[in-house]
Protein backbone atom coordinates (compact mmCIF):
# COMPACT_ATOMS: atom_id res chain seq x y z
CA UNK A 1 0.00 0.00 0.00
CA UNK A 2 1.57 3.58 -1.10
CA UNK A 3 1.57 5.74 2.11
CA UNK A 4 -1.11 8.55 1.07
CA UNK A 5 -0.40 12.06 0.36
CA UNK A 6 -0.42 13.27 4.19
CA UNK A 7 2.06 10.50 5.25
CA UNK A 8 4.85 11.69 2.56
CA UNK A 9 7.78 14.47 3.53
CA UNK A 10 6.72 17.33 1.80
CA UNK A 11 9.50 20.38 1.39
CA UNK A 12 8.32 23.74 3.38
CA UNK A 13 7.38 26.24 1.52
CA UNK A 14 11.00 28.85 0.89
CA UNK A 15 8.69 32.28 1.03
CA UNK A 16 8.09 31.12 4.73
CA UNK A 17 11.31 31.20 5.82
CA UNK A 18 12.68 33.97 8.00
CA UNK A 19 16.10 34.85 7.93
CA UNK A 20 18.09 34.14 10.73
CA UNK A 21 20.25 37.03 11.33
CA UNK A 22 17.10 39.38 11.05
CA UNK A 23 14.99 37.00 13.67
CA UNK A 24 17.76 36.99 16.15
CA UNK A 25 18.45 39.88 18.58
CA UNK A 26 16.70 42.40 16.26
CA UNK A 27 19.16 42.18 13.10
CA UNK A 28 22.42 41.19 12.87
CA UNK A 29 24.20 44.89 11.94
CA UNK A 30 27.77 42.74 11.31
CA UNK A 31 28.34 39.18 10.49
CA UNK A 32 32.29 38.22 11.62
CA UNK A 33 34.42 36.48 10.09
CA UNK A 34 35.93 35.17 12.97
CA UNK A 35 32.79 33.90 14.67
CA UNK A 36 32.90 30.35 13.21
CA UNK A 37 29.67 28.67 14.90
CA UNK A 38 27.63 31.23 13.15
CA UNK A 39 28.79 30.65 10.25
CA UNK A 40 29.38 27.33 9.49
CA UNK A 41 26.47 26.16 9.12
CA UNK A 42 26.24 28.04 5.71
CA UNK A 43 28.80 26.21 4.22
CA UNK A 44 27.82 22.64 2.89
CA UNK A 45 30.10 19.82 3.01
CA UNK A 46 32.27 20.91 -0.18
CA UNK A 47 32.68 24.44 1.26
CA UNK A 48 30.19 26.10 -0.63
CA UNK A 49 28.51 29.09 0.42
CA UNK A 50 24.57 28.11 0.52
CA UNK A 51 21.72 29.52 -1.58
CA UNK A 52 19.65 31.94 0.06
CA UNK A 53 16.86 30.11 -1.41
CA UNK A 54 17.58 27.39 1.06
CA UNK A 55 18.60 28.92 4.10
CA UNK A 56 16.42 31.56 4.05
CA UNK A 57 18.69 34.36 4.46
CA UNK A 58 17.78 37.74 3.09
CA UNK A 59 19.86 39.63 0.48
CA UNK A 60 21.53 41.99 2.90
CA UNK A 61 22.46 39.09 5.30
CA UNK A 62 23.47 37.28 2.68
CA UNK A 63 26.39 39.44 1.43
CA UNK A 64 27.60 40.25 4.76
CA UNK A 65 27.83 36.42 5.20
CA UNK A 66 29.84 36.01 1.96
CA UNK A 67 32.03 38.41 3.13
CA UNK A 68 32.79 37.03 6.44
CA UNK A 69 33.07 33.72 4.88
CA UNK A 70 35.12 34.64 1.96
CA UNK A 71 37.83 36.43 4.95
CA UNK A 72 37.33 33.06 7.09
CA UNK A 73 38.86 31.23 3.52
CA UNK A 74 41.59 33.20 2.92
CA UNK A 75 42.23 32.71 6.78
CA UNK A 76 42.57 28.94 6.71
CA UNK A 77 39.36 28.93 9.19
CA UNK A 78 36.96 27.63 6.43
CA UNK A 79 38.22 25.37 3.41
CA UNK A 80 37.79 26.84 -0.13
CA UNK A 81 36.68 23.20 -1.28
CA UNK A 82 36.52 19.39 0.01
CA UNK B 1 31.63 46.63 26.70
CA UNK B 2 31.79 49.89 24.98
CA UNK B 3 32.11 50.53 21.22
CA UNK B 4 35.25 51.13 18.87
CA UNK B 5 36.14 54.68 19.25
CA UNK B 6 39.02 56.77 17.55
CA UNK B 7 40.81 59.08 19.88
CA UNK B 8 41.08 61.87 17.50
CA UNK B 9 40.35 62.08 13.84
CA UNK B 10 43.28 61.77 12.64
CA UNK B 11 43.78 58.13 13.49
CA UNK B 12 41.36 55.10 12.60
CA UNK B 13 40.80 51.85 14.84
CA UNK B 14 41.96 48.67 12.75
CA UNK B 15 42.02 44.95 13.46
CA UNK B 16 44.49 42.71 12.28
CA UNK B 17 44.57 38.82 12.49
CA UNK B 18 47.73 37.07 12.12
CA UNK B 19 48.42 33.79 11.37
CA UNK B 20 52.18 32.07 12.00
CA UNK B 21 53.02 28.18 12.38
CA UNK B 22 52.59 26.29 15.64
CA UNK B 23 54.88 24.02 17.22
CA UNK B 24 57.62 26.47 17.19
CA UNK B 25 60.91 26.59 19.45
CA UNK B 26 59.83 29.31 22.01
CA UNK B 27 62.74 31.71 20.77
CA UNK B 28 61.23 32.18 17.18
CA UNK B 29 57.59 32.65 18.59
CA UNK B 30 59.21 35.22 20.41
CA UNK B 31 61.10 36.39 17.45
CA UNK B 32 57.75 36.51 15.41
CA UNK B 33 55.46 38.15 17.96
CA UNK B 34 58.20 40.97 18.18
CA UNK B 35 58.67 41.22 14.52
CA UNK B 36 54.90 41.47 14.11
CA UNK B 37 54.12 44.11 17.15
CA UNK B 38 57.48 46.14 15.87
CA UNK B 39 55.45 46.70 12.40
CA UNK B 40 52.92 48.67 14.16
CA UNK B 41 55.49 50.66 16.73
CA UNK B 42 57.15 51.49 13.38
CA UNK B 43 54.02 53.54 12.26
CA UNK B 44 53.18 54.84 15.93
CA UNK B 45 50.16 53.02 16.43
CA UNK B 46 48.75 52.47 18.99
CA UNK B 47 47.31 48.68 20.88
CA UNK B 48 43.61 48.78 22.34
CA UNK B 49 43.10 45.57 22.12
CA UNK B 50 44.53 41.86 21.89
CA UNK B 51 43.31 38.78 21.31
CA UNK B 52 45.20 35.33 21.52
CA UNK B 53 43.49 32.12 20.32
CA UNK B 54 46.42 30.38 20.37
CA UNK B 55 46.81 26.93 18.54
CA UNK B 56 44.07 26.81 15.87
CA UNK B 57 43.73 23.61 13.52
CA UNK B 58 43.87 24.70 9.49
CA UNK B 59 41.25 24.13 6.95
CA UNK B 60 43.91 23.89 4.10
CA UNK B 61 47.89 23.41 4.68
CA UNK B 62 48.90 26.87 4.25
CA UNK B 63 53.23 27.14 3.18
CA UNK B 64 52.76 23.69 4.81
CA UNK B 65 51.76 24.30 8.42
CA UNK B 66 48.55 22.44 9.37
CA UNK B 67 48.03 24.09 12.39
CA UNK B 68 48.66 28.07 13.41
CA UNK B 69 48.87 29.86 15.93
CA UNK B 70 46.15 32.98 15.59
CA UNK B 71 45.97 36.48 17.20
CA UNK B 72 43.90 39.67 16.58
CA UNK B 73 44.85 42.90 17.40
CA UNK B 74 43.22 46.03 17.44
CA UNK B 75 45.13 49.30 16.91
CA UNK B 76 44.60 52.67 16.66
CA UNK B 77 46.77 54.49 13.85
CA UNK B 78 46.87 56.45 10.81
CA UNK B 79 45.44 55.33 7.66
CA UNK B 80 47.94 56.67 5.60
CA UNK B 81 50.43 54.56 7.37
CA UNK B 82 48.45 51.67 6.69
CA UNK B 83 50.14 50.15 3.46
CA UNK B 84 53.43 50.10 5.10
CA UNK B 85 52.38 47.84 7.45
CA UNK B 86 50.76 45.45 5.22
CA UNK B 87 53.53 45.53 2.65
CA UNK B 88 56.04 44.62 5.54
CA UNK B 89 53.71 42.01 6.66
CA UNK B 90 53.58 40.29 3.15
CA UNK B 91 57.11 40.38 3.15
CA UNK B 92 57.63 38.74 6.11
CA UNK B 93 58.73 35.39 6.34
CA UNK B 94 57.04 34.42 9.57
CA UNK B 95 54.08 35.39 8.91
CA UNK B 96 51.42 32.65 7.06
CA UNK B 97 48.65 34.54 6.72
CA UNK B 98 47.53 38.57 7.84
CA UNK B 99 44.10 40.50 7.19
CA UNK B 100 43.90 44.04 8.13
CA UNK B 101 40.20 45.32 8.10
CA UNK B 102 38.38 48.12 9.50
CA UNK B 103 35.81 47.13 12.47
CA UNK B 104 32.68 48.49 11.31
CA UNK B 105 30.75 51.19 13.02
CA UNK B 106 29.72 50.43 16.69
CA UNK B 107 31.66 47.10 16.56
CA UNK B 108 32.41 45.72 19.91
CA UNK B 109 35.45 43.11 20.77
CA UNK B 110 34.51 40.18 21.75
CA UNK B 111 37.11 37.48 22.76
CA UNK B 112 36.64 34.61 20.21
CA UNK B 113 39.00 32.84 21.73
CA UNK B 114 37.01 31.53 24.56
CA UNK B 115 33.70 31.96 22.54
CA UNK B 116 35.17 29.22 20.65
CA UNK B 117 36.26 27.12 23.17
CA UNK B 118 32.73 27.27 24.95
CA UNK B 119 31.39 26.39 21.10
CA UNK B 120 33.63 23.18 20.92
CA UNK B 121 32.44 21.59 24.39
CA UNK B 122 29.03 22.46 23.56
CA UNK B 123 28.89 20.66 20.39
CA UNK B 124 29.47 17.73 21.13
CA UNK B 125 26.24 17.85 23.33
CA UNK B 126 24.58 19.08 20.02
CA UNK B 127 25.99 15.98 17.96
CA UNK B 128 24.83 13.46 20.63
CA UNK B 129 21.58 15.08 20.70
CA UNK B 130 20.98 14.78 17.49
CA UNK B 131 21.79 11.19 16.90
CA UNK B 132 19.72 10.89 19.72
CA UNK B 133 16.87 12.43 18.03
CA UNK B 134 17.68 10.03 14.68
CA UNK B 135 17.14 7.05 16.78
CA UNK B 136 14.18 8.16 18.24
CA UNK B 137 12.87 8.99 15.01
CA UNK B 138 14.12 5.13 13.59
CA UNK B 139 12.32 3.53 16.78
CA UNK B 140 8.99 5.46 15.73
CA UNK B 141 9.08 4.46 12.12
CA UNK B 142 9.96 0.97 13.04
CA UNK B 143 7.26 0.10 15.59
CA UNK B 144 4.84 2.16 12.94
CA UNK B 145 6.09 -0.34 10.32
CA UNK B 146 5.03 -3.33 12.80
CA UNK B 147 1.73 -1.98 13.63
CA UNK B 148 1.33 -1.10 10.08
CA UNK B 149 1.87 -5.19 8.98
CA UNK B 150 -0.05 -6.47 12.50
CA UNK B 151 -3.02 -4.94 10.74
CA UNK B 152 -2.45 -5.90 7.15
CA UNK B 153 -1.68 -9.35 8.50
CA UNK B 154 -4.56 -10.06 10.49
CA UNK B 155 -7.46 -10.15 8.30
CA UNK B 156 -5.40 -12.45 6.12
CA UNK B 157 -4.89 -14.77 8.62
CA UNK B 158 -8.54 -14.85 9.79
CA UNK B 159 -9.88 -16.03 6.38
CA UNK B 160 -7.33 -18.51 6.01
CA UNK B 161 -8.23 -20.05 9.32
CA UNK B 162 -11.98 -19.83 8.27
CA UNK B 163 -11.48 -21.43 5.00
CA UNK B 164 -9.21 -24.02 6.54
CA UNK B 165 -12.01 -24.80 8.84
CA UNK B 166 -14.91 -24.59 6.24
CA UNK B 167 -12.39 -27.09 4.40
CA UNK B 168 -12.14 -29.54 7.21
CA UNK B 169 -15.76 -29.24 7.80
CA UNK B 170 -16.46 -29.33 4.08
CA UNK B 171 -14.09 -32.58 3.39
CA UNK B 172 -16.14 -34.38 6.95
CA UNK B 173 -19.52 -33.89 5.54
CA UNK B 174 -18.70 -35.15 2.13
CA UNK B 175 -17.30 -38.81 3.64
CA UNK B 176 -19.91 -38.98 5.90
CA UNK B 177 -22.26 -38.42 2.81
CA UNK B 178 -19.79 -41.06 0.86
CA UNK B 179 -20.41 -43.68 3.87
CA UNK B 180 -23.94 -42.90 3.73
CA UNK B 181 -24.85 -43.29 0.45
CA UNK B 182 -25.97 -46.30 -0.08
CA UNK B 183 -25.94 -45.99 -3.59
CA UNK B 184 -22.30 -46.47 -3.80
CA UNK B 185 -22.51 -49.98 -2.64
Amino acid sequence: MPPSKSQQQRRSDPRLKKCPFCTAGGGAKYIDYKDYPTIKPFVDYFGNIMKRYYTGVCLKHQKMLRTAIERARFLGFLAYRK
Amino acid sequence: MADLVASSEDVRIYECAVLYPYALPQKEEAQIVKEIEGYFDEVGAKLIAKDAWGRRGLAYPIKGAKEANVTIYYYEMDPLKLKEVDQSMKISKGILRHLLVKPPKHYQIVKYADAYAQWLTERESIGQKRTREKQEKLQEAVAAKARRKATQSKPVKKAEKSAEAMSGEAISEGIEKLISDDSLL
